[in-house]
């Protein structure tokens, strides 16, 4: 009976080890990329094959004479790849080295993890570093939602009285109190008993509710519901655009993401030139078509004045806007003249073939509208015409823009246009650029916190507890690999410099697991058990009191997590995962540890003698 | 022998108790603080300009204000670190300031000090305003969040005893940046939350000890239950304290300037916490009437633990 029960137990204990041994290597060679870094390497590809190949001495010499420092040269028969030893001279290396070589050669960066190839097959991934580690520039934009509602309704207004003209309908007033309702005055309360425009309307716009006020009077509202919608719908768009944008400017690694209700986080980690991004993110621009009016006496028209100080009367609404475009490029058309070729998304597309059809022949208005705030804080559209352009054919998805007047115009039209238009102003509420030398030395002073903080507690924890504290720093060590394994494998972990201080912090609390174990023993020891059941009934027992202790600390973590953001939401990512993975190394791998090492009953342990 | 223990157990009572007096004094010395002093709020919460750069050879404070003056329109604070050679300046968010915008440009230029420009920082007044929200709720939710916790997993007098020792700890760092005037920035709010986690971790340990020495309670006095539970955790507790403050100093001393604060704030949250965990959260739910008889009372209706 007994030796049944022991062989069970046995069977038990092996599988389990299985399993343990099997995760550790799992976050071992997960937590391997890290090691390796990423190098920046320049290749220079030959244009001409009979061009002669420049010599690694020559590249040497002329990188040398400008204080570039490089790591490797390596030429073969098609290209000479230069590895950098420093990220940040990639732009004066390019710079000169295409002054001096770009007539026979091209030249092209790629950054290259210097890991074996084996590892690279497992596709892991290094840990992501934070801005305050890797150098770039932040920005925080906060969208103005509750102005484009505004807008909006200002369209829809201006289509009312639209409406009411089609349906020969005398309004005799339509006002906007406030961003989410329109009030229609009725000259008569006979016109509006008849409700033909009423239905109309709602045919055209059925999110709208109306409710009749008194005998002439309709007020048109956005409902709750419908405005939390818009909102969610113009951070979105606003989102979207955002992310072409920063394609637009060649940033890969850009971290975009929505934080709180109307702000938008934008990382761009390698960017040194805040200015530059900040000109493409910042634009608040948007683009809208408009049909000339050909009824000078029509309601709803907006007049403009053109580049020629023509004036331009249009009709208000709007053909469609440049949210809808989902490509654009600069060209030249049949007579030399400069174009921009347009490619829009289904709803545009059929918007745009069924605006063309019937009005061939007639000129389309292009105009740029752009955000920007006042001496008094207040936001300001500011429109201007870019072009009037006359609608040659029948278009669809595709058709460009004609009559540009320089080259570079129709370039600039094509990257705005590519990039996205807004239909909200955004504005920058923080911004944060970081050099890259200050992220350099932010990761060595943590390395060295780290070490020195590691180094202390395998020292104390090695004197006091001795064989069993040899145990703790085993399990200390593979916590500390599991813990990088694990920030490694999640997307969206990011590193950053009070997340140094978590790891820290984690290894100092980690033994915490242990020390409650040992204690434990200790106790169990003096009452007279034998050693193995007190090891056994020591593992067991401190369990419960480790699960309660930490599931604390864990809660508030979550919550550091849920509401920070940036460096502080990386403090609180370690401070969770690093709870996790010492409960693992702490109770699972040391007690197998331990089982493996004290396999028989001594006469002395932890100092307790028996 | 016996004796002797008898004695040890009436000074830790004796120390107990007038601990819990010492306490309340702290907490009454650093609400003071907090109210008549305020936080030094930070970047972060109050919104605004910083930029940081280095010289390369060190520069007295007093010069550098003079000439700084003369590129700045408006009002600013200058702070040195590492011996005059790491600079940070705080403007306010406002038109005046904006208008310099490209000061450390010129300021480079004309000087010849050899400038190296860090770090620039502009953070939204309104975005501020919000950050100080959000912290308190996060505050009061973890607290709330846990207080729920621990009432379900303990008899809620323990619970109760826990919670006052954090609130304890939380408002002793608080004073402690209030008095010495230390920025108060998103990271100490982060190091604040660490700090409930880890002055928790101790209650709950010495909890758990009295709740089981109470289960298995054979007649003993509340006193001497909470005493002894107090004299078997301790080695735990300063040796995990001791570790952990040892790795807060090498983050204080290593880690560099922007991690101070937050270093100051763990290592003596951590510090109090311990200390606390001991005298507050053991001996308040004794005063508030915890019956050395609770758990056999209730046995059939607690869960007994696995």
């Amino acid at each position: 009976m007994m030796n049944s029960r022991n062989k069970k137990h046995v069977k038990h204990t092996k599988w389990q080890n299985i399993v343990i041994i099997f995760i550790l290597l799992f976050m071992i060679v997960s937590a391997l990329p890290n090691l390796y870094s990423d190098k920046l390497t320049v290749n220079l590809v030959n244009n001409n094959s009979q061009a002669e190949q420049v010599s690694a001495q020559e590249i040497n010499t002329l990188l040398a004479k400008n204080n570039l420092a490089i790591d490797e040269i390596r030429t073969s028969a098609s290209t000479t790849s230069i590895t950098l030893s420093n990220e940040a001279d990639q732009k004066a290396i390019e710079k000169l080295l295409s002054a001096e070589l770009s007539d026979s050669f091209s030249i092209e960066s790629v950054t290259e993890n210097t890991a074996p190839t084996w590892l690279k097959m497992l596709h892991g991934q290094p840990i992501k570093l934070g801005l305050d580690l890797s150098g770039g520039v932040l920005f925080v934009l906060d969208v103005d939602t509750e102005r484009a509602l505004f807008d909006k309704l200002t369209g829809i207004a201006l289509d009312v009285k639209t409406l009411a003209i089609d349906s020969r309908i005398r309004l005799s007033k339509v006002a906007q109190p406030d961003n989410h309702s329109i009030v229609i005055n009725f000259s008569s309360a006979k016109q509006l008993s008849e409700g033909t425009l009423l239905s109309e309307i709602k045919k055209t716009y059925p999110e709208l509710s109306q409710n009749k006020l008194d005998d002439n009077q309709v007020v048109l509202t956005y409902s709750e519901k419908e405005q939390v919608l818009f909102r969610q719908e113009t951070m979105t768009q606003t989102l979207k655009t955002m992310r072409g944008r920063i394609e637009e400017l060649g940033i890969t690694e850009a971290v975009t993401q929505k934080q709180g209700k109307n702000r938008i986080r934008i990382e761009l980690p390698g960017v040194h030139d805040p200015e530059e991004a900040k000109r493409i993110i910042g634009a608040t621009a948007s683009l809208d078509f408009y049909q000339l009016a050909e009824n000078s006496k029509a309601a709803g028209i907006i007049q403009m004045t053109d580049k020629n100080g023509q004036r331009l009367r249009m009709n208000s609404q709007v053909v469609f806007s440049g949210s809808h475009i989902k490509n654009a490029r600069s060209g030249v058309g049949k007579m030399g003249m400069p174009l921009v070729n347009l490619t829009l998304d289904d709803v545009g597309g059929k918007q745009m073939s069924n605006f063309s059809k019937k009005n061939i022949g007639k000129p389309m208005v292009t105009v740029f509208s752009e955000f920007y705030r006042d001496v008094n804080d207040v936001m300001v559209k500011k429109s201007k015409v870019i072009n009037v352009a006359t609608i040659q054919q029948h278009l669809g998805a595709q058709f460009s823009i004609t009559n540009m007047s320089s080259p570079q115009e129709a370039q600039e039209l094509a990257l705005l246009l590519r990039a996205g238009s807004l239909t909200a102003p955004v504005t920058i509420v923080e911004q944060r650029s970081i050099e890259a030398t200050l992220g350099a030395d932010n990761i060595d002073n943590g390395i060295k916190a780290l070490s020195i903080g590691i180094g202390i507690t395998l020292v104390f924890m090695f004197v006091w507890y001795r064989s069993l504290g040899l145990i703790a720093n085993v399990a200390l060590a593979l916590n500390l690999v599991s813990l990088l394994g694990l920030m490694s494998l999640l997307p969206g972990t990011v590193l950053t410099l009070p997340g140094i201080a978590g790891l820290v912090l984690t290894v100092g609390m980690a033994v915490d697991t242990n020390v409650l174990i040992f204690e434990r023993i200790k106790e169990e020891l003096k009452r007279g058990r034998k050693v193995l059941s007190a090891i056994e009934y020591g593992y067991n027992n401190a369990f419960s009191t480790i699960l309660d202790a930490n599931i604390t600390t864990m809660i508030t973590g979550i919550i550091l997590y849920a509401i920070g953001y940036g460096a502080v939401k990386g403090f609180a990512i370690i401070l969770c995962l690093g709870i996790l993975t010492s409960m693992f190394t702490g109770v699972f791998v040391s007690k197998a540890l331990t089982n493996f090492s004290i396999r028989e009953n001594k006469s002395q342990l932890l100092g307790v003698k028996l | 022998m016996n004796n002797f223990l008898l004695n040890q157990t009436e000074t830790l009572s004796k120390f107990r108790v007038i601990s819990l007096y010492f306490a309340a004094a702290l907490v009454i010395f650093s609400l003071t603080g907090v109210l008549s002093k305020g936080l030094n709020l930070g970047l972060d919460f109050t919104g605004g300009y910083l930029t940081e750069f280095t010289t390369q050879e060190s520069v007295n404070k007093a010069d550098m204000e003079t000439l700084l003056t003369d590129y700045l329109p408006d009002t600013f604070g200058l702070a040195s670190a590492e011996n005059g050679t790491h600079w940070s300046v705080q403007q306010a968010d406002n038109d005046i300031s904006l208008k310099g915008k490209s000061w450390l440009t010129d300021f480079s230029q004309q000087s010849g000090l050899n400038i190296t420009p860090q770090d620039s920082i502009y953070i939204g007044s309104q975005v501020g305003d919000e950050l100080i929200d959000q912290g308190g709720l996060a505050l009061i939710t973890a607290v709330i969040v846990i207080l729920l916790y621990l009432s379900f997993r303990f008899e809620w007098r323990l619970a109760a005893g826990s919670v006052i020792a954090l609130c304890h700890d939380v408002i002793v760092v608080l004073g402690l940046f209030a008095w010495l005037g230390i920025k108060f920035d998103l990271t100490i709010v982060a190091s604040l939350l660490a700090i409930i986690g880890y002055s928790l971790n101790d209650s709950i340990i010495v909890g758990d000890k009295i709740r089981e020495i109470m289960k298995r309670n054979s007649g003993a006095s509340i006193e001497n239950i909470v005493n002894l539970a107090i004299k078997s955790t301790i080695v735990r507790t300063l040796i995990t304290s001791g570790t952990t403050l040892a790795t807060i100093l090498a983050i204080w001393i290593f880690a560099g300037e922007s991690l101070s604060g937050f270093a100051i704030s763990l290592f003596t949250g951590i510090l109090i916490g311990t200390f606390s965990s001991i005298t507050i959260s053991a001996t308040v739910p004794q005063l508030i009437g915890l019956s050395a008889d609770y758990y056999n009372k209730q046995e059939e209706e607690v869960c007994a633990l696995p």
